[in-house]
């Protein structure tokens, strides 16, 4: 028996996915047209989280044993565009990603990427070999972002704390 | 004088950083075709399919910034990216249109004496090259490629949310095929035009993403495509180092040719393979640029 979570369903319903969520009548073509959906549909279904979230089913979402119910999405946006009410499904899946890393729950990857933003100012840091690659085909330096001002702007936005605790254990 | 229109590249770090033979053969074709761009100090974008996924408010504050860099020169931005393209694009629609979002990040924005204005515009490099008078694309063309069957794949975020890019048609789009064709190269129709790479599930899982990809590929082929022509590098990157892969997962031979748009401009308009570093490709072209005498 799931029980509704009040707290949740509000968090979800507030979230900036201007206030369509509530009109989903579960006609199912987002899945049909899901492409993760068709290639792995017993774990998979994102009519099934749009569901879970709106109704404030919030232990059917988190501290579940297969995450790629949340974390399977490729972001492809397709169900964004069948949608009969415009429900923007991929943001609302991205609120309850960011709720899934506080918990501590996401896939290793997406700290790993967020870490070396945090620490290069760039998902993948320039390497020498990369450099000597530039030169060779005459291209331009890659000039460095001030990492400084990145890291000013994510330790208010909080995701040094994020990644400090996904990292402990 | 008329002005004359610059662009900051925005190259990403994908191009730029792991594989920078893609802006080799961008820069060429933009020289010949009169774009013109310079660089910035960019941060990455970020990553729509990443840190977005991680923190929403660090991925909008960290875009405005970018943003905030060409504002303060007064150009709009080129990307080479389909990601940097969607981040960049989106996050500037939405803090243009939305006072509220606006000042909550320039509020954190404050902290580095920066402010969004919402001055200028973003565009996908696809978007720059099919607005450029075909007549011009033409008659730089000096090697036909006509007989070169291909499967064009413009990727995700080149086209969707479709409400704020405007790109092109969100479910058929038409701009890469036009540009193709204008080499003389002939888009295959095949059913998975419109599927995704992968690339976004393989962040969590490999074997769905892996099935997403044979599926990809498999209607491709079927179709009598030779090459596939794509604009995005994390689906350059899915597709070109993924064939082995499949190879051993599924007991099945794959070896099709990735070609990003500009390598096909580039080798159409007459630029050798080695200049623009085709040789870093995994999946090898070799044999489709002596059968079609592009070596």
């Amino acid at each position: 028996m799931v029980s509704v979570d009040y707290e949740f369903k509000k968090i979800v319903m507030d979230a900036h996915i201007h206030d369509t969520l509530k009109y989903c009548y579960q006609c199912n073509r987002c899945t049909e047209n899901c492409p993760v959906a068709e290639v792995a549909p017993e774990r998979y279904d994102p009519r099934n989280i749009i569901l879970s979230a709106f109704l404030g089913f919030k232990s059917d979402i988190f501290g579940v044993d297969d995450t790629f119910n949340l974390w399977g999405c490729t972001i492809c946006d397709t169900c964004d565009e069948v949608c009969p009410q415009n429900i923007e499904l991929t943001e609302i899946f991205s609120v309850l990603r960011n709720m899934s890393i506080k918990r501590e729950e996401g896939p290793e990857y997406f700290i790993s990427q967020a870490s070396s933003i945090y620490e290069n100012g760039k998902a993948i840091p320039m390497q020498s070999a990369v450099e000597r690659r530039r030169d060779q085909l005459n291209l331009p330096k890659i000039q460095p972002p001030n990492v400084e001002e990145v890291q000013k702007i994510l330790n208010i936005t909080k995701l040094n704390k994020i990644l400090e605790k996904n990292k402990e254990e | 004088m008329a002005k004359v229109k610059e662009y900051k590249m925005f190259e990403g770090c994908v191009i730029g950083n792991r594989i920078p033979f893609i802006e080799a053969s961008a820069r060429k074709v933009f020289d010949i075709l009169d774009i013109q761009t310079s660089e910035g100090p960019f941060s990455c974008c970020p990553d729509p399919t990443g840190l977005k996924q991680v923190d929403h408010e660090s991925w909008l504050a960290m875009a405005a910034r970018n943003l905030i860099i060409a504002e303060d020169e007064g150009k709009d931005i080129i990307s080479l990216c389909n990601g940097c393209f969607q981040t960049l694009k989106v996050v500037n629609q939405e803090l243009k249109n939305d006072e509220h979002e606006k000042e909550k990040v320039n509020d954190i924005l404050k902290s580095i004496d920066k402010q969004f204005n919402g001055t200028i515009n973003v565009k996908h490099f696809v978007e720059v090259v099919h607005a450029v008078n075909p007549e011009k694309i033409k008659e730089n063309v000096v090697k036909d490629l006509t007989g070169l069957k291909v499967a064009c794949h413009t990727g995700c975020h080149y086209n969707r949310p479709s409400e704020i890019l405007q790109t092109d048609d969100p479910m058929k789009p038409v701009k890469l095929r036009e540009v193709v064709k204008l080499t003389g190269a002939m888009p295959v129709d095949y059913e998975e035009e419109m599927l995704c790479c992968g690339a976004g599930t393989g962040n969590a899982e490999e074997e769905p993403s892996m099935q997403i990809l044979k599926n990809k590929f498999d209607s491709a082929i079927k179709a009598g495509a030779e090459a596939f022509i794509v604009n995005c590098p994390a689906c350059f990157q899915q597709m070109d180092t993924n064939q082995r892969n499949l190879t051993k997962m599924f007991d099945e031979e794959y070896n099709v040719p990735i070609l990003y748009l500009t390598e096909l401009l580039a080798l159409a308009f007459g630029i050798s393979p080695d200049e623009i570093g085709m040789r870093y490709h995994r999946a090898r072209p070799t044999e489709l640029l002596e059968k079609h005498n592009l070596t």
